[in-house]
């Protein structure tokens, strides 16, 4: 990685579903820089691809065609174990619904990701330290006392700071966060949006969907996405004002 | 490390493993004590073969016997005194054994024996009824009827000699043995069944004592004389001494039959014998080898006109010293007696019966039965080894079924970087969890099941006599082998883990290839 290689670097991609006989064309070209310790929103209407933009930049999706790289090395091109490691040590993800498992208590959850990223004997070395991790990530999403819940003893903006919690055990380089507070009400929400804002203040690189204008007005940078690109962009915060947006093709 | 985790998680959080693990379990169960049985069975054969027979038998297919055996037999145990530790000679013929009372006569194959090396080259003297409680006291010579009498103060006792054997039986018998002894119908002459009691008082006589004629002794096949009862024991018809006609079937050295009519002879039921081979307890009574080949006119003659024929036997049965390998000594043997032969053919008018006798170990005698036995069990093996495809199959669904439950789990996992290998993994360990559950319980209850099968056919006839399936007349041994190896039940409990990881390998393919998004799209 030279000096040069953009953090996060989504470079014209195209994504289309076949509904039947009909092709779907969702992403079009859509290009999109993210630096180290941004924090930008995308917004667009229902539909508009977001979601689909942010599980290929987070490597859960494929694309049709283009490129994402992080710090350039490209992430559709390596094996898929490296994707995997990307998926488990680079990228945080938090779904819209939450996605946590049902069998396993709140702290189990959060450990998940520590768990997967480490073989038998290494989590032996590693449990004392990836505990102290997730308490440390439940006590940052204020859950500390709930560690022995289930997901199902849990509402709904619970549940999305367990999410958090769990996106963030192994402390990843970037956040990626699908309308975290979509289902929230608005104090919730809140409350969400503000634990993201001091994420960002510690130095964490979010990238945040929503809807929610005055969620997106947390942000450094707001995106937006039209037919498939991303057309406009506006600096919601001070910092980070540089052009970012690379030109479609 | 997740793996290992989920995979526990998943097992006792899906009540439908239970299944699973429930199929290995009985199928586990049910091929262990298919093959202990069998192979119980089968060891069974091998031991009893060899108990029948001694370790190596020569023999030719005639019934004439073959000549010079005498000879031969004085060779062995001069020339090769580490190998061979008896040899002794036999006559098999057949003859109608008639019982006077019932005017019972049935066909018999009669046994010739010399009874003292006969205990020492084969088992024989186990099976031995009266030889057990009263040891040394079955002989085959002439001899009279034991005649219970009373003794100075009352009681009813046999002849001393009858006596001080069953004494001495006593001071070595184990509480065991004194428990089985009592449960035997009759044996210690209070039951009318075992020795004559009837006549003392009438001859006038009191004390115990000898009667009647001397008669050669007779041993007979315990399902000749005796009725088996429904508990393993029997129930004896005659006592001990019981004169029995024996009407014979002499044949000549050229293999016809004597013009003269077959001689009738009485003998004197001494004892009887259970090899626990029924086909043979059915069939068999064993009188003294010099005897009876008087009778068979198969000792040596001289003819007045011609050269003297020589006596014949036909088997002689060896025993090889402890350590020794049958297979190597057998060819010894053989070529021993290529070159006896060889010395011998101008003595006899009759040389073929020479050349046609046969050296053969103890397997090689019984290999028909043994490999008949061999075979069914492999063959019972393939066919509950394909039934428990049902349980491979039936675990392969179970888990697809979890998988398709689970696919968004799956899809969450994934998402924080599972690797395809580490999902499929994940249902292979649970497929081996399930191998490993099952399999004990399988091995647990099917051990147990072995060690008590017999008491459960026990009870299963009770309930009703159709239920018996181990019938002593068709499978030849009383009892259902009850011994379970400990390489069987590992090799059992091996295939059924590996046998769970294939069922479960369809499923787990499945869930390595589920695409994290597409699982976690929707709620
Ligand atoms: N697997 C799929 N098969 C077919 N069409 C799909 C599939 N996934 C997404 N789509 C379509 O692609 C379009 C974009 O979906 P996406 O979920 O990215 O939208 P979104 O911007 O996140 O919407 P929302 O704000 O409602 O979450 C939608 O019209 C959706 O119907
Ligand atoms: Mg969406």
């Amino acid at each position: 990685m030279s000096r040069r290689d953009p953090f996060l670097q989504v470079r014209n991609l195209q994504k289309a579903y076949l509904l039947g006989r009909f092709v779907l064309p969702v992403l079009r070209g859509c290009s999109l820089n993210i630096d180290e310790g941004e924090f930008v929103a995308i917004m667009g209407s229902s539909g508009s691809g977001k979601s689909t933009l942010l599980h290929i930049a987070g490597a859960l999706d494929t694309p049709d065609r283009g490129t994402v790289s992080f710090e350039g090395h490209d992430v559709f091109a390596m094996p898929a174990s490296g994707r995997d490691r990307l998926r488990n040590q680079v990228f945080g993800f938090v779904f819209q619904f939450y996605h946590l498992l049902p069998e396993l208590n709140i702290l189990e959850n959060v450990l998940l990701p520590a768990m997967v990223g480490s073989s038998v004997l290494g989590w032996f070395s590693r449990r004392a330290a990836a505990r102290a991790a997730a308490e440390e990530m439940i006590e940052q999403v204020g859950l500390t006392g709930r560690i022995k819940h289930r997901p199902n003893e849990l509402s709904g903006g619970e549940r999305q700071r367990v999410a958090i919690a769990r996106a963030l055990v192994n402390r990843p380089r970037i956040l990626l966060a699908d309308e975290p507070t979509g289902n929230l009400d608005t104090t919730t929400g809140r409350g969400i949006l503000t634990l993201l804002k001091r994420l960002s203040e510690q130095g964490q690189t979010i990238v945040l969907v929503t809807h929610d204008a005055s969620v997106a007005a947390g942000a450094h940078r707001t995106v937006t996405l039209v037919d498939g690109q991303i057309r406009s962009h506006a600096a919601g915060g001070p910092a980070k004002a540089a052009d970012s947006v690379a030109p479609s093709s | 490390m997740y793996k290992l985790f989920l995979c526990l998680r998943y097992l006792f959080k899906r009540r439908i493993a239970f299944f699973a693990i429930a199929s290995v379990w009985l199928c586990s169960a049910m091929v262990l004590i298919v093959i202990s049985v069998m192979g119980g069975f089968l060891d069974l054969v091998k031991a009893r073969s060899r108990g029948l027979l001694g370790d190596l038998v020569m023999e030719n297919s005639a019934l004439q016997g073959f000549p010079f055996y005498q000879e031969f037999i004085d060779e062995l145990k001069r020339d090769m005194p580490d190998e061979i530790a008896e040899a002794t000679p036999v006559i098999l013929n057949y003859g109608l054994i008639r019982f006077p009372n019932g005017n019972i006569t049935k066909p018999v194959q009669v046994v010739g024996i010399r009874l003292e090396e006969t205990y020492r080259v084969n088992d024989f003297r186990q099976g031995l009824f009266f030889d057990r409680y009263y040891p040394g006291t079955t002989m085959l010579a002439p001899q009279q009827v034991p005649v219970l009498g009373l003794d100075p103060a009352g009681k009813l006792v046999l002849p001393p000699e009858l006596e001080a054997a069953h004494a001495e039986w006593r001071k070595t018998a184990t509480p065991e043995d004194l428990e089985r002894a009592k449960k035997q119908k009759g044996a210690f002459f209070d039951g009318p069944g075992l020795f004559y009691s009837a006549n003392w008082a009438e001859e006038g006589r009191t004390a115990p004592g000898w009667a009647q004629d001397e008669l050669p002794g007779l041993i007979s096949g315990i399902d000749i004389c005796a009725k088996r009862l429904p508990d393993g024991d029997y129930e004896r018809y005659y006592p001990r001494g019981y004169q029995v006609l024996l009407t014979l079937l002499p044949i000549t050295p050229r293999g016809t039959l004597v013009d003269s009519s077959p001689p009738k002879v009485a003998f004197r039921l001494v004892d009887d014998s259970s090899t626990g081979v029924y086909d043979i307890d059915s069939l068999s009574v064993y009188v003294d080898f010099d005897i009876i080949q008087e009778y068979l006119l198969m000792n040596a003659q001289q003819p007045e006109d011609g050269p003297p024929i020589p006596a014949r036997a036909t088997q002689v049965q060896i025993k090889a010293k402890e350590g020794v390998d049958p297979y190597e000594t057998r060819d010894r043997i053989r070529a021993r007696w290529d070159r006896f032969m060889a010395a011998h053919l101008d003595q006899t008018s009759e040389p073929q019966l020479l050349a046609e006798v046969e050296i053969k170990t103890w397997e090689e005698k019984q290999a028909k039965f043994i490999q008949a036995v061999e075979k069914e069990k492999v063959l019972v093996t393939i066919l509950f080894c394909i039934i428990s495809l049902v349980a491979v199959l039936l675990v392969g669904c179970i888990f697809y079924m979890i998988v398709q439950q689970k696919t968004r789990d799956i899809g969450i996992v994934k998402s924080v970087g599972a690797t395809y290998a580490g999902v499929a993994s994940i249902f292979l360990m649970y497929g081996a969890a399930v191998g490993v559950v099952g399999g004990i319980l399988g091995m647990v209850t099917g051990a147990i099941f072995v060690h008590y099968i017999n008491d459960i056919q026990d009870l299963l006839t009770r309930v009703h006599p159709n239920l018996q399936v181990w019938s002593p007349e068709v499978y030849t041994f009383s009892r259902i082998p009850n011994v379970v190896k400990g390489l069987d039940m590992a090799v059992i409990f091996a295939v059924a883990i590996l046998a769970s990881m294939a069922g479960a390998v369809v499923a787990a393919t499945k869930a390595a290839r589920v695409w994290p998004v597409e699982a976690l799209r929707y709620e």
